[in-house]
């Protein structure tokens, strides 16, 4: 096993004084595959990370609230008809950001997820087209050795298979299996980025196979999940990038022709500044509009912190007779994207259907929130939680002007104004969740339930920083780069012009890798 | 559910004592397996937290004893660290407000009822006033600057999360997952491991 973090000691570090080719902002799935790119190009680039580094193997316990510290817990404001849980739900910290606790799931997007607008007149189309993003499809799923059937049966015929065939089924797998057998809806083993077997990738090394732990939401101990830190990372470092965790950054420094020269950041309690002619912001779709907001940056449009979006996410529980230990497996094993454009939808786009398992103060969290039992009745509840299975949906989620992030009043323990996340659903997501959870009770019922639960939720965040052609409707153009701000880029999951029906992680990391590209580009023509 | 399974007593233990569970878990759980009793609370004062491990009681019946004092003492600290979830609704005051005008709010509804505090309520009324402010239908007192059914959901699940990460809870529903230095080969409905405990 190769062990970053001794690496990483070991490797180059650049003085604050040196002027760096790029500063990245955020160790996530935005920002790593691009600093790696960057690196391998042979730019001098340094990643600042909120969070510290984690030894996962000594430090990671099998306990959700021992690993509450994946978890970006700087308070934010949820707002609106359907405020949108934070915290554990999408927000992570530390060095791989939210991919220390993401569940892996990674499914392409469709061509048709880029163009909402064109095929049902709402939404928003993307300035991309999968053709632009297919290639660094392929790539990202052999770096995080995707584990997944071959052929897949949606979408269109790919150039190669997943590199590793599908982890093994659960019980909340095989039991959505079973019902959707039943109605005639065609399923598959999904495509998680955790390993059916020791995988190899230069510059990395040997990651070991998925031990079925089924903790991926919470950390996992043994870097079969494919999280940023045991991937893109190692690979930025063999080739000299420096991660410089614990560094919280504020500002960025501009020269008079407003172009970027560096970037401020707070570490053991000091500012420090790195200088650098670029400077990426992988932060999220909340940190990183947040982050413009507070220094009046790219503005101009009055477009940053609007059109958030956070996926429709409806869960479906229920108790079977059989024993099937939520605890245990890949937790979302099986999928369907029949429901991709589904027969008789009143709404536009789709959704997608998934297996879950769950841990158990998750599902009792859960349980809390959207039954309200206590007393006997949670006891008893509880109880049958061995024999709990839940499928969800993520689906479509249109962009609205009026959910958006904003600044607050109220300052956090560092002084910041904190966020303020104001949604509510519209009429589509009302439609697609009706239609949703008709569907996932009908294959529940199919497949034997008792005690069938609704949880309606909202997640991963999306949005606030749209790329687009046009100045005036957008924050960043097609290749991140903020408008009028020379030198400043956006990189992560708030560039989405829409959300696509489809987790978002390995589109976020195929974007980078384009992002990375058309910098490097751009970097040689000016060279040339 | 009638039939909701029931799992032997001592299994958690005798697993985070054997090999089968990593250190950094073992650390975890024997931290809340062996914890002291609560010192006094550092956040609220003596008669709030005495409301609050009252109305814990009344969530978590019929938990392991000690549980509701737990779970009380663990709200107490995190208020008392400034420490959060990451978020909060925004109609809620923030949460060490929230938790003095709910418990407040608590203790003026049990007057109100004749008692002198909620703590010294019956059970069956205590739960009266918890199903009330759960379903907001109450009025006056705290009650304009805090609304009453989104604290309770917040409470309810703080609750929840504390005490379902107890080794204890744990072993009531029959999870095994703390073992996790070897792996899990047998995943499917009905396949369990040697050391997975099974329903008495």
């Amino acid at each position: 096993m190769p062990d970053p973090h001794t690496a990483a000691s070991a490797t180059r570090t650049y003085a604050t004084s040196e002027t760096v080719d790029a500063v990245v902002v955020g160790t996530g799935a935005g920002g790593a595959p691009l600093l790696a790119r960057l690196a391998a190009a042979g730019l001098r680039v340094v990643a600042l990370e909120a969070g510290r580094a984690w030894d996962p193997a000594r430090e990671f316990a099998t306990d959700e609230r021992a690993q509450a510290g994946l978890f970006w817990t700087d308070e934010r404001l949820s707002a609106g008809a359907d405020p949108v849980a934070f915290g554990n739900n999408n927000s992570g910290i530390g060095v791989g950001g939210s991919t220390l606790h993401y569940t892996a799931y990674t499914p392409r997007a469709q061509p048709d997820d880029f163009q909402l607008r064109t095929e049902f007149g709402v939404g928003e189309d993307w300035p991309l087209e999968y053709g632009d993003l297919e290639r660094y499809y392929d790539e990202a799923e052999r770096a995080l050795g995707v584990s997944g059937p071959t052929p897949y049966p949606w979408g269109p015929p790919r150039a190669s298979g997943y590199p590793l065939p599908p982890l093994p089924l659960n019980g909340g797998a095989r039991i959505m299996e079973r019902g959707c057998a039943a109605l005639g809806i065609r399923t598959s083993p999904a495509a998680n980025a955790a390993l059916s077997a020791r995988y190899f990738q230069p510059g990395v090394g040997w990651r070991a196979a998925c031990t079925n732990r089924g903790f991926c939401q919470a950390g996992c101990s043994t870097g079969a999940k494919a999280s940023m830190d045991v991937t893109y990372l190692p690979l930025a470092v063999s080739h000299g990038a420096e991660v410089r965790p614990e560094c919280f950054v504020t500002s960025i420094e501009r020269d008079g022709r407003g172009h970027v020269t560096g970037v401020i950041y707070r570490r053991d309690g000091r500012d420090e500044r790195q200088a650098c002619r670029a400077v990426f912001l992988c932060m999220g779709a909340v940190e990183t509009p947040r982050f413009l907001l507070m220094n009046g940056l790219g503005n101009e449009s009055g477009h940053v912190g609007r059109h958030f979006m956070a996926h429709t996410g409806l869960q479906l529980w229920g108790r079977f007779d059989e024993d099937i230990r939520p605890y245990k497996g890949i937790p979302g094993g099986l999928i369907s994207e029949d429901t991709h454009r589904p027969a008789g939808a009143d709404f536009a786009g789709g959704y997608l259907l998934q297996s879950l398992g769950v841990m158990p103060v998750t599902y009792a969290s859960q349980l809390a929130r959207g039954r309200g039992l206590w007393g006997p009745a949670l006891d008893e509840h509880l109880r049958g939680y061995n024999h709990t299975a839940g499928i969800n949906i993520l689906g479509d989620c249109l962009p609205y002007d009026g959910n958006r992030v904003e600044l607050s009043d109220e300052t956090d323990a560092r002084g910041l104004p904190k966020p303020r996340v104001h949604f509510s659903n519209g009429e589509n997501e009302r439609r697609l969740n009706a239609h949703a959870e008709r569907t996932m009770r009908a294959i529940f019922e199919a497949a034997g339930a008792r005690d069938v639960w609704a949880f309606p939720r909202n997640a991963h965040v999306i949005g606030t920083c749209r790329m687009g052609t046009d100045p005036e409707a957008s924050v960043v153009d097609p290749d991140g780069r903020v408008w009028n701000v020379p030198g400043l880029y956006v990189c992560d999951n708030s560039v989405f012009p829409s959300a696509l029906a489809v987790n978002p992680a390995l589109t976020i990391i195929a974007v980078a890798l384009r992002t990375a590209d058309r910098f490097l580009d751009r970097a040689r023509r000016l060279d040339a | 559910m009638p039939d909701a399974p029931r799992y032997p007593t001592g299994t958690v233990r005798a697993l985070i004592e054997s090999d089968a569970v990593t250190a950094p878990t073992r650390a975890a759980l024997l931290a809340r397996l062996d914890a002291p009793a609560p010192g006094a609370p550092r956040f609220l004062d003596a008669a709030a937290f005495a409301t609050l491990a009252a109305a814990c009681a009344r969530l978590l019946r019929p938990a392991h004893e000690g549980a509701p004092l737990a779970v009380a003492a663990g709200i107490d600290a995190r208020l008392a660290d400034g420490e959060g979830n990451g978020w909060r609704y925004d109609a809620l005051p923030p949460d060490g407000e929230a938790y003095r005008l709910g418990l407040r709010g608590l203790d003026e509804a049990a007057r109100a009822a004749g008692s002198a505090s909620f703590a010294a309520l019956d059970g069956e009324r205590q739960d009266a006033i918890l199903a009330a402010v759960q379903r907001g239908e109450v009025a006056g007192g705290v009650w304009p600057a805090l609304p009453a059914a989104r604290w309770f959901e917040e409470w309810l699940a703080e609750t929840c999360e504390l005490h379902y990460a107890h080794p204890l809870a744990q072993e009531r529903i029959g999870y095994a997952g703390m073992a996790d230095a070897p792996g899990w080969p047998h995943v499917g409905p009905g396949e369990l491991e040697p050391r997975e405990p099974r329903p008495l």
